[in-house]
């Protein structure tokens, strides 16, 4: 008794039958070489039943479904702000975390070493000047998309009924974006950030009972120096990153499970 | 293997770890053992299951089997559109107007323009509402609160403002002229976002203070005014389009 294999899985003699071209031949020796040994079979049967169940579950478009006769609302392109918004902070995050490899955060000097970094960065380095602006623009454009997307929520009626809880989530989220906005303004070190800096103190101090506490917390201090900046470059690159990421997680999160509040 | 080396009292409850079968609590017995909070959920998700299938029995409509849009492909393709324009013009910006980086921090010389970014205008405005910090007569003249604690209450007050808005407005009314009286509120608050930004630049205005704080409550409730007559006016109108396409989708039974 031979021990080859006679039986119909003889995959060499079934090809053998078929009488394939080269290509052909060269295809399904690699794809059994594979299917023997990492069972590529189990996951393209995967891929298969997901490919029909979407395909099958392929909803008609809105205007289809209910056959109205204007296919365009006028207010469609403002529901993609929120998805512009998230894009925004990709290129902020990105950007971040290359200027981060060349910032210091340290009042130490005079000028201080936070602003020659930030020199150093728009100067000696390559596409350094590019780089600051990319994070400059791209948090720009993310808060007014935020700002936007608030409006166009608003006033299309989607923050109603069960989304409360998302425009409760959106509003700390707005006010982190303008934290975050607030803690980078602060990191070159130069006037206008010494004194913004400021007046976040005395606002801070302003209020009663945990104010001074506050101040200490946010701050380091009474006075703007060296603790501030370490405090503000933490809250920027690190405590924000993460709180802002996983809370924009949940908010679509909640969208994607709720669906996007239906106009009619 | 032989079967005689497993004893017969093991058996019957598999590895002796797990309880015999007639001791395992079926699903439905769980749910009517179990007590206190769990109970209370069991209970719930039944009456609201069968609120659900109420609903649905009664129902004057034909039934709608599209809660909102589908994500894709009608929502990501547009948006993947629309973002990646915009992306492209964050890159152009970005080259074609750098940031400007202004001299470095002087703690002994306080700068004519102390400006947070624009996007905190509006803060910093509602910090400079002290003129409007009203004075007790009994006190002398004297403010309760001192200007700054004013214009930090200033912020929450109207953070909070817009936090409630969901508990306040509900029901299924999407378009604005739906509901004049919210579409007035919210233009209103816009026109108002704006004009209390101004007074973050007031001295940059050629204005005088009072009159740009008059300007920034009366500009507000003016649009709003407007607001509000304009979709009153439009609305007899879109209403009819609107139902006549509302219930040529959901006809009544
Ligand atoms: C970091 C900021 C934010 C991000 C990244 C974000 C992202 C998104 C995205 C991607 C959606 C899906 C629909 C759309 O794109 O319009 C959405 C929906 C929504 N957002 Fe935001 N959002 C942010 C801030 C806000 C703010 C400030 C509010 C309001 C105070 C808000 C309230 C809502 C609500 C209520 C929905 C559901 C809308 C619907 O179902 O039509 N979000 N958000």
């Amino acid at each position: 008794m031979s021990l080859e294999k006679k039986d119909e899985f003889d995959h060499n003699a079934w090809l053998k039958r078929k009488d394939l071209t080269p290509i052909e031949t060269t295809f399904l020796m690699s794809l059994i070489y594979l299917d023997q040994r990492l069972r590529i079979v189990d996951y393209l049967e995967v891929l298969e039943t997901l490919y029909y169940r979407v395909n099958l579950q392929m909803p008609k478009s809105h205007t289809e479904q209910y056959n109205l006769d204007n296919k365009f609302w006028y207010w469609y392109p403002l529901y993609s702000l929120g998805f512009f918004s998230i894009v925004a902070y990709i290129i902020a995050a990105a950007t971040g975390a290359l200027l981060g490899f060349y910032y210091t955060p340290s009042t130490a000097g005079d000028p201080s070493m936070a602003y020659n970094s930030v020199v150093a960065i728009t100067t000696d380095l390559n596409f350094g000047f590019y780089l600051r602006s990319l994070h400059r623009w791209s948090a720009q454009f993310m808060t007014a998309a935020v700002f936007l997307h608030m409006i166009r929520v608003y006033f299309t009626g989607a923050y109603k009924e069960p989304r409360e809880l998302n425009w409760i989530l959106g509003i700390v989220l707005i006010s982190l974006t303008l934290v975050f906005g607030y803690t980078g303004y602060l990191l070159p070190w130069n006037q206008l950030a010494f004194w913004a800096g400021q007046i976040g103190v005395e606002m801070a101090l302003a209020v009663p009972i945990v104010g001074e506490w506050g101040a200490q917390l946010v701050f380091g201090g009474f006075t703007l120096g060296e603790a501030t900046i370490v405090r503000m470059y933490i809250l920027h690159v690190f405590v924000l990153p993460f709180v802002v990421t996983a809370l924009i997680a949940l908010h679509v999160g909640i969208v994607w499970m709720q669906g996007i509040a239906e106009p009619h | 293997m032989s079967d005689e080396e497993t004893k017969p009292d093991v058996q019957s409850g598999g590895s002796g770890a797990v309880a015999p079968d007639d001791e395992t609590p079926s699903w439905m017995e769980r749910k009517t053992r179990s007590t206190g909070l769990s109970r209370l959920t069991y209970e719930y998700f039944e009456r609201a299951r069968r609120e659900d299938q109420d609903l649905r029995t009664e129902s004057d409509y034909v039934e709608r089997d599209v809660l909102g849009f589908p994500t894709w492909p009608h929502e990501v393709i547009r948006n993947l559109a629309i973002t990646m324009f915009f992306s492209g013009v964050i890159l152009l910006i970005a080259a074609t107007v750098p940031p400007h980086l202004g001299a470095p921090a002087n703690p002994s010389k306080t700068p004519e323009v102390i400006l947070p970014d624009w996007y905190l205008y509006w803060s910093f405005g509602l910090l400079k509402l002290n003129p409007l910090n009203p004075g007790l007569e009994i006190l002398g003249g004297d403010k309760i609160i001192s200007d700054q604690l004013y214009g930090v209450l200033a912020n929450v007050v109207v953070v909070s403002a817009v936090a409630v808005v969901p508990f306040l407005n509900k029901g299924s009314a999407r378009r604005p002229v739906e509901q004049p009286f919210w579409a007035a509120i919210g233009v209103g608050g816009f026109v108002f976002s704006i004009t209390i930004a101004a007074i973050a630049v007031q001295n940059l205005i050629p204005l005088s203070l009072a009159l740009q704080l008059n300007l920034a409550f009366v500009l507000p409730i003016v649009s709003g005014i407007i607001t509000y007559a304009v979709l009153k006016t439009m609305r007899e109108g879109y209403m009819y389009d609107l139902n006549r396409r509302y219930y040529r989708l959901r006809p009544p039974k």
